[in-house]
């Protein structure tokens, strides 16, 4: 646990050296999308810092919605699904297929299967390990709220 | 009369290895440009190391470099999650998975592999020379051949501080290995082999269907 604080740090320092110094214009916003991806396989106990994070990246790439990064949407419908978010995680599942052609066969399939989850689940969250964030945690809610 | 006869072929010849001899290595496109690929699913990495944070690590570098050069990618960590829940945890298992069948499972027209040949960090007396190696095979999910592969290896070793006295060079660099020790710095090693396995006129992924460059040849990348 301490030992991976200097390393999260470090990549942090890393990540602001290189998007204040020459790092060359992106077609899309990523953001600190890798950093934020590593940080979530470091510590995946901390689910609700990663969908934090990855809220905060979207919010910034809808500002100029011809930079969104692909898979960034569903990325983060999928965080909203682990958290037990499951009608924002669809809302989020619509918009990759919306703005990604590409993404469009994967997309049905988890928008099905998540409808079918709701159904039979009124309330729960999905199966896997997460503790279901108790209907108000407005805490972790992040600012890219599905409307 | 005979011995210009034997000549010009000879300076012919000569020409053409120095020829060879200059010209960058290029790949051939042609199985890349039939399979014309949109979208790549990365799906989560080989590690045959022993470090068992690599793969996070390397995984998490690699859509970005990829999307930048034009393709849908496919959301890796959200990928990983949904292989994992269809029974394949072990990225060796998806790996010997028939891509057809993995592309068909997400509607992606190609598969990007990855394994993480070395991930080391040799401590020395006052540095630490940091060793990453990568190979990378793309296959194409309509017939499950091999449309491109690149390998690639890196070594990284922090410079000594040039000026000052010896004393505080040696300061810097002990300074520099204890930092390195605590947590070799992997990251950007790994973001430039993915750069250069990408970017590299010649040998690189050709863009894909959202660069500007898309359709030109590879061999003129960037």
């Amino acid at each position: 646990m301490t030992a991976r604080r200097p390393s999260l740090l470090l990549l942090a320092a890393l990540a602001a050296t290189a998007a204040a110094g020459c790092a060359p214009r992106t077609a899309y916003l990523w953001g600190d999308y890798d950093s934020v991806l590593y940080a979530h396989y470091a510590n995946p106990q901390n689910s609700e810092r990663y969908l934090e994070r990855l809220g905060q990246i979207v919010q910034k790439a809808e500002v100029e919605k011809d930079r969104m990064p692909p898979g960034l949407y569903a990325e983060y419908g999928y965080a909203l699904f682990e958290a037990g978010r499951l009608d924002e995680a669809i809302t989020y599942y619509k918009r990759e297929r919306e703005e990604w052609e590409e993404s469009r066969v994967f997309m049905d399939k988890m928008i099905r299967n998540t409808q079918r989850l709701k159904e039979n689940r009124p309330g729960p969250p999905p199966g896997g390990n997460l503790p279901p964030p108790a209907g108000a945690t407005p805490g972790i809610a992040p600012a890219g709220e599905a409307k | 009369m005979i011995r210009r006869g034997l000549l010009l072929p000879l300076v012919g010849l000569l020409f053409l290895s120095l020829g060879c001899a200059a010209a960058p290595p290029q790949k051939d496109y042609t199985a890349f440009r039939a399979a014309n690929p949109r979208s790549i699913l990365v799906i989560p990495v080989v590690n045959n190391t022993t470090n068992v944070e690599a793969p996070g690590l390397f995984l998490s570098t690699i859509p970005i470099p990829v999307a930048e050069r034009g393709y849908y990618v496919f959301p890796v960590n959200m990928v990983k999650r949904v292989l994992e829940d269809e029974g394949l945890s072990d990225p060796d298992l998806v790996h010997m998975a028939d891509t057809g069948r993995l592309c068909n499972l997400f509607g992606a027209d190609s598969v990007l592999y990855v394994s993480i040949e070395a991930w080391t960090a040799q401590y020395m007396v006052i540095t630490t020379q940091v060793t990453v190696e990568f190979d990378y095979v793309m296959k194409d999910g309509k017939t499950g051949d091999t449309i491109w592969k690149e390998h690639k290896r890196v070594v990284y070793a922090p410079q000594q501080q040039s000026g000052g006295s010896p004393l505080a060079a040696l300061v810097a660099a002990t300074v520099q290995a204890a930092v390195t020790k605590a947590a070799p710095n992997y990251m950007p090693l790994a973001r430039q082999a993915n750069d250069e396995v990408i970017n590299t006129p010649g040998v690189g992924l050709p863009a894909g269907p959202y660069h500007p460059k898309y359709g030109e040849s590879p061999n003129s990348l960037k």
